[in-house]
């Protein structure tokens, strides 16, 4: 699902703010199918709660994760 | 009959199977609590009397599986036909829960859904129309609170899952037929499985307050998952519980304890009197005293114990994995290894099994192999023996161990690292930050009495079987005649330990004794403490005060003959090498793999041996200005080590750039 457009990364969005997956971006498999099973794929909604240097707290449907930064980055938005 | 729990991690499956059965199988509030599947027979209250089995399943997302603990619970399912499943569902998160819930009612074995968690859902003002999810999914729902004593709701599930046993339910939905090895299709068939389950939500669930909004609890996440702030309260928090078992109140009810043990030993050694020295050396000092040295240890175990309990059922885990991860990273590590070290502060068994829940085989092997570098339970007694006796109880010595510990694991992780070419390897981090929640005492309670019995039956059993044998072996010659006094280099103890001891020269503690105590560590490491203390003759170890009425300085440390840094040496010595065959079995399943359990036990084995051999050399040369004994052959047999270590590196390397290449190749090719 690698997408051709540039889209902003999560890692780019705001804190406090719910935003649509557009897509995953990675050519790991593995990454984009846990995600999928949280229920992280485009079309949902993610609300990034926090961010730091290293990683950044999202909810994804009705549960909060600590997710690195390589995973936030990968998530287009 | 059997009964299948089955649902989310952390949905609490462990607790509500707990409540039915009786049993105290490990829970705590974070994902991944449960790695194994584990059965027993529900209460017959709950049953009306007929025998139904529960299984208690480690929690899956899916029934596609990507953690081996979660290909036990879809091999269960798929496999091992249960008679019906009771899928709990966590109230608070319905909308991903019910995916799995989708896949379950598929199999053609009949499904209640408990959903629990409620009375969290309802102090949220969310609310869910049971009912209608009953007729959406086409199961029972039935509102569950496992964690509440009356009312729970278990009762109706249960009388629900035995009556469907056998029957038949229709499926809500079924995926369409499809190729599952084609990737695209299977994954519009997901999609079109979340979108019904989206559907469902949207009309069985109001939310008053919608998850995305910011709540107090947020603000503290944002603090305790901070890279500065986080990891000093992590230290703080992790100070605190050493502090409080071991410096504080265990030490106290020790005391206490010991004078009992000390009291019955003298009532036993009267009893005896006059029967034969041999008889009266083997109970009075074999038995009770090598096992009362053992057990007078125990209330420092149990506060450990307590305060543990209540760390794992806050929620405080899965944050400190989170502020912990970028740290580990840069070692090779996820941060989900700062569970098992937590863990491993209590027992290595459970902390090595832990480690299934890491996804990348290689970090999880890389923790399994690391994780009891953390001094454990049974441990404390050795090092509070040798804090007490040497170091006047000083404190210092355990908050050195636990962080040498860490330290190791940090630069075992390195090497590990090094060895196996990591920087061709992606992982990344995700971790469900669980919301947080008043730890029950009743709960803590339970787990310190839980390991207490575990503690005392091991006391009586192997640590008392292993005294009996150490005292009947340094009794006795080769030619099974008591050994006499003055003579104690002939036992058959002395004769068998003595080659080993010759390699502990370097490391500054050569004696038999000692050498003998630290073999008899692998089959239980509290035996380090039950055979030093057979076979110097010594039972109270943990009463400096009295240590000090009974003699000018301390008869402890006289009676062993080592200077203080020998001592710090041995102690780090019997920290560090491999743990207790038992966390070594843990080990072999957990790897799955005959080489990295043999590295890993050469590992710990070269750690033990230097570290003491550095302690014990550096030491000796700052306190004493001059090199401790056996320098030399001990840097000798170091660079061995440093050798093999090199050659193993060079050998999986060659292997793994190759197949890199190789893979490479493929791809270019392609």
């Amino acid at each position: 699902m690698l997408n051709k457009v540039r889209d902003m990364t999560l890692l780019e969005g705001n804190v406090g703010e719910t935003y649509t997956v557009k897509g995953i971006n990675t050519s790991d498999e593995d990454m984009n199918a846990f995600l999928f099973r949280l229920g992280c794929y485009s079309g949902e909604p993610i609300t990034l709660m926090s961010k730091k240097k290293k990683n950044c707290i999202v909810v994804i449907k009705d549960s909060r994760y600590s997710m690195d930064n390589v995973l936030a980055e990968a998530i287009a938005i | 009959m059997r009964i299948a729990f089955a649902g989310n991690p952390n949905s609490g499956k462990t607790t509500m199977y707990n409540a039915l059965t009786g049993r105290s199988e490990k829970v705590g509030n974070w994902a991944g609590v449960t790695v194994g599947r584990k059965e027993s027979p529900i209460k017959e209250a709950f049953t009306k009397g007929k025998e139904v089995i529960a299984v208690d399943l480690p929690g899956a997302y899916s029934m596609s599986p990507f953690t081996p603990e979660e290909s036990i619970t879809s091999e269960f399912v798929r496999d091992e036909h249960p008679d019906a499943i009771i899928n709990i569902v966590d109230a608070t998160n319905l909308s991903r829960s019910l995916f799995f819930t989708t896949q379950l009612l598929e199999l053609g074995i009949p499904v209640v859904v408990a959903l629990n968690k409620s009375d969290i859902s309802d102090k949220e003002q969310t609310k869910i129309d049971v009912d209608k999810l009953s007729q959406k999914l086409n199961c029972p729902v039935v509102k569950t609170v496992s964690t509440a004593e009356k009312n729970n709701g278990l009762d109706k599930v249960v009388e629900k899952a035995v009556s469907l046993a056998g029957t038949a339910q229709t499926a809500p939905y079924v995926q369409a037929d499809i190729d599952l090895k084609d990737k695209a299709a299977v994954d519009r068939e997901d999609r079109k499985r979340f979108d019904f389950v989206n559907g469902i939500v949207k009309d069985v669930e109001v939310r008053e307050v919608l998850s995305s909004e910011t709540q107090q609890s947020d603000k503290v996440d944002s603090v305790l998952t901070n890279p500065v702030i986080g990891i000093l309260i992590f230290a703080a928090v992790m100070y605190g519980v050493f502090w409080i078992s071991q410096a504080w109140a265990g030490p106290g009810i020790a005391d206490w304890l010991v004078g009992w043990i000390e009291t019955f030993q003298e009532w036993v050694a009267g009893q005896l009197e006059n029967s034969p020295a041999i008889v009266s050396a083997i109970v009075a000092d074999g038995i009770v005293g090598g096992v009362g040295a053992v057990v007078g240890f125990l209330p420092l175990v149990m506060i450990m114990y307590f305060l543990l309990a209540l760390l794992e059922d806050c929620g405080y885990m899965a944050r400190v994995s989170a502020v912990m991860d970028p740290i580990f990273k840069r070692v090779g590590l996820s941060g989900k290894a700062i569970i098992p070290i937590i863990i491993g502060t209590g027992c290595g068994i459970p902390a090595i099994m832990a480690c299934r829940t890491i996804r990348d085989d290689r970090e999880r092997r890389a923790s399994a192999m690391l994780t009891t570098f953390i001094p454990c339970g049974a441990k404390i007694p050795v090092i509070a023996l040798f804090a007490g006796a040497f170091f006047a109880g000083a404190g210092w010595v355990s908050t050195v161990a636990y962080f040498l510990g860490i330290v190791l694991i940090f630069l075992g992780a390195l090497l590990i690292k090094a060895i196996t070419g990591y920087k061709y390897r992606k992982s990344f981090f995700i971790i469900e930050l669980p919301m947080w929640k008043v730890p029950s005492l009743k709960r803590a309670f339970l787990s310190m009495m839980e390991r207490a019995k575990a503690y005392i039956i091991k006391a009586a059993t192997i640590i008392l079987i292993c005294n009996c044998v150490v005292q009947v072996m340094q009794s006795f010659n080769w030619q099974f005649q008591v050994v006499e006094e003055g003579m104690e280099d002939t036992s058959i103890l002395a004769s068998i330990a003595s080659p080993f001891a010759i390699l502990l020269i370097p490391l500054g503690f050569g004696a038999w004794q000692l050498a003998a105590a630290a073999v008899t560590g692998f089959i239980a490491k509290e035996n380090v403490v039950g055979t030093l203390a057979v076979v110097y003759g010594l039972t109270n170890f943990i009463d400096v005060d009295e240590l000090e009425m009974t003699g000018d300085g301390n008869v402890v440390a006289a009676t062993m003959g080592l200077t203080s840094v020998a001592a710090l040496a041995y102690l780090f010595f019997n920290l560090y090498t491999p743990p207790c065959f038992a966390a070594i079995g843990a080990m072999n399943s957990e790897m799955k793999s005959k080489a990295w359990l043999w590295s890993a036990i050469g590992l710990q084995l070269a750690t033990g041996y230097t570290v003491a051999f550095l302690v014990y050399q550096i030491g000796t040369l700052i306190t004493e200005g001059h090199l401790g004994t056996g320098f030399l052959p001990g840097l000798i047999a170091i660079i061995v080590i440093a050798l093999i270590i090199v050659a193993i590196a060079r050998r999986v390397r060659a292997h793994f750039d190759q197949q890199y290449s190789l893979h490479e190749n493929a791809k270019a090719a392609a």
